[in-house]
């Protein structure tokens, strides 16, 4: 359950929710609004700061790190985690790298054309 | 012992019996007045209406206050409240008593009233007295037996057998010597022996209090 | 601050026993127990309130020693139990006021809006609510005193889903503040599970294992292998329990470490995958393994 909390949390700061250098809740405030235990939402925070997403000062609060890096970082590791399930898929499918790297290809056409046809409306 | 708490807790009973309490409290009156009516008869009718409230409230107060505490399960609520059992048995005893020796009081005195001013049966007031106290060590058997059984069956039976103990005790204390002499004369004489009766129940009250507080304290389970 | 401490415990009854209960829960902190019927939940919680007197060892509950000074302490606890019933012919309102005339920590606000949010009827009598609407009524009485320490067996039990959910969260309302404790028992592992940080598992009268939430969830896994024909089962340690068939065994284990998967494989087994456990299925795992090893 940490794991969603982090996750949560992970897509907050990508899509800009939280700003760097922002206040977020403490814990105790996060796990009352979310129903869970205060120990889940530590442990998420604890890990957090490993990674260095959030930082907490003790007696101020936790913040997102002010990494200029951390927006782009989160996304780069999303991808890296997205490329490693497709490589796992592939093979199981029993296709080449080169199939696969077809399939890559043909997706990111697709989501390229998407663009443009939001950009037009 | 928390006195504010313990009088929390007896007006909390007063409140939930009070359709019992008024209703006794109304038959009380309405015996009061057929006695009032002056015959004879009347006044037999009217002293055993009187009579048949008084153990009826008694025995219906322990049953619906003190083992009704059990039997519809809010023993827990009360013993959750910041009480020990000295506060609870105390009020589970004395707000049944209380409520109990209101009409009681009002009984005895109207009774002694009424033989006072029919001269040919002073004689009666100490046979009065001893009964009437009579009446109330009954009620405080009965309280007793429901605060420390919390058990309808036994109650029932405390009830059932201070009634007919009331009466063997009403026909032994007319045959006492010291008392039966008097008893049909037009004076009031308050024998060695009446007072010796008066007395030993008072004090089976008191022993019968003692005895529930000191069971009580030694209860480990109380739910 | 320690809200409750328990050292010791035991208790006799002529068919069951309490034995050896020792466990410590720090103010703030949620503590879930999770016990079969029987189990000795109950009776644990009403030791804890001084309901009912141990045989045997320490009790002190914010602070305070139980039984002796279980007027003083339940000034400050919240107690719902589910064998609790509130008086039949009186009114919410009565309760409410009779609570309030009490403690003087009673938030009349509070009350108000806590009526509103489990949608309950202050005029309407005791006897005529729903079970779930008494449960509801029960709690609100505990938890508008805002008591420091809240005691509930089984609070979520028999209520519909909705309701669960709105009481869950006001417990977790409790929380905010950081002085304010939860011990609850339930046989609903899902709920323990949500909001505990600690965990106690009861059976039969002992306490078979007590431990912070997460580490019950870090460290028991079940493994599922795939055996090479004519093949014997690698022994590894940590394995408290096997299941399974033949050459597709699942193995239980509550102390798990990568190291171990990689110890099968060197053996020859194929490590299908690690599954993480539920706590319903901690729960009865534990239980299971221990039972079978009296039974050895």
């Amino acid at each position: 359950m940490y794991l969603q909390i982090m996750e949560q949390i992970k897509q907050k700061v990508a899509v800009g929710d939280w700003q760097r250098g922002a206040e977020i809740p403490s814990i105790r405030q996060l796990a009352v609004a979310l129903s869970v235990s205060v120990i889940t939402v530590k442990r998420a925070y604890l890990e957090l700061e490993r990674e260095g997403v959030i930082v907490t000062h003790h007696g101020k609060g936790s913040f997102i790190a002010t990494d200029p890096e951390l927006s782009p970082r989160l996304y780069d590791e999303e991808l890296a985690e997205h490329l490693e399930q497709a490589a796992r898929l592939g093979t199981l499918l029993g296709l080449s790298s080169e199939e696969i790297a077809d399939r890559l290809q043909e997706a990111f056409e697709r989501a390229s054309a998407d663009r443009l046809t939001k950009e037009q409306l | 012992m928390n006195y504010p708490m313990v009088k929390i807790l007896m007006l909390k009973d007063w409140y939930l019996q009070r359709w019992i309490i008024l209703a006794t409290f109304a038959g009380g009156l309405a015996s009061l007045g057929i006695i009032a009516i002056g015959s004879d008869g009347a006044f037999f009718i009217g002293l055993l209406l009187l009579i048949t409230a008084l153990v009826a409230l008694s025995g219906q107060l322990a049953m619906s206050a003190i083992v009704g505490e059990r039997k519809e399960q809010t023993l827990p609520f009360v013993m959750s409240l910041p009480i020990s059992y000295r506060e609870y048995t105390t009020s589970k005893i004395v707000g049944n008593l209380l409520i109990f020796v209101v009409p009681w009081a009002v009984m005895a005195i109207g009774s002694f009233a009424l033989l006072a001013f029919s001269p040919k049966s002073q004689g009666l007031i100490p046979y009065t007295a001893i009964m009437a106290t009579e009446i109330l060590v009954n009620a405080c058997l009965v309280a007793s037996v429901a605060v420390i059984t919390e058990a309808q069956s036994w109650t029932i039976a405390a009830i059932i057998l201070g009634n007919i103990g009331l009466n063997g005790i009403g026909y032994l204390v007319a045959h006492v010597n010291g008392v039966a002499r008097w008893m049909w004369g037009s004076s009031i004489h308050w024998s060695p022996a009446a007072y010796a009766l008066l007395i030993t129940e008072f004090a089976i009250i008191g022993l019968m209090i003692g005895f529930t507080f000191f069971t009580q304290s030694r209860k480990k389970d109380f739910l | 601050m320690i809200a409750v401490h328990f050292e010791g415990v035991k208790k006799t009854y002529p068919h069951f026993a309490l034995d050896d209960i020792n466990f410590s829960l720090p103010a703030g902190c949620v503590m879930g127990f999770i016990g079969a019927n029987g189990a000795g939940k109950s009776t644990t919680i009403r030791i804890l309130m001084g309901l009912v007197h141990a045989d045997g060892g320490t009790v002190r509950v914010l602070g305070h020693a139980m039984p002796a000074e279980q007027a003083a302490a339940k000034l400050d606890i919240g107690f719902v139990s589910e064998d609790m019933r509130l008086y039949p012919s009186a009114t919410i309102a009565w309760h409410m006021e009779f609570i309030r005339s009490i403690y003087p920590q009673w938030d009349a606000t509070y009350a108000e809006s806590l009526l509103r949010r489990f949608d309950l009827k202050k005029e309407q009598k005791v006897k005529g609510l729903s079970h779930g609407q008494r449960v509801k009524a029960a709690l609100l009485l505990a938890l508008a005193r805002k008591p420091k320490l809240l005691v509930l067996d089984e609070p979520t039990t028999g209520l519909d889903p909705v309701a669960r959910r709105e009481v869950l969260e006001e417990f977790m309302a409790v929380l905010a503040d950081e002085e304010r404790t939860i011990l609850f028992s339930s046989h609903n592992t899902l709920d323990v599970e949500q909001i505990s940080d600690q965990i106690t598992f009861i059976d039969r009268g002992r306490i078979i294992d007590s431990n912070d939430k997460e580490i019950f969830l870090d460290r028991w896994r079940r493994l599922r292998l795939v055996l090479p024909a004519d093949s014997e089962l690698p022994s590894v340690p940590g394995v408290i329990e096997v299941g399974g068939s033949g050459r597709m065994p699942v193995l239980t284990t509550n102390r798990f470490e990568p190291a171990m998967v990689s110890a099968y494989r060197d053996k020859g087994a194929t490590v299908q995958a690690v599954d993480n456990m539920t706590l319903e299925e901690i729960f009865v795992a534990n239980v299971s393994s221990r039972r079978a090893g009296e039974r050895a």
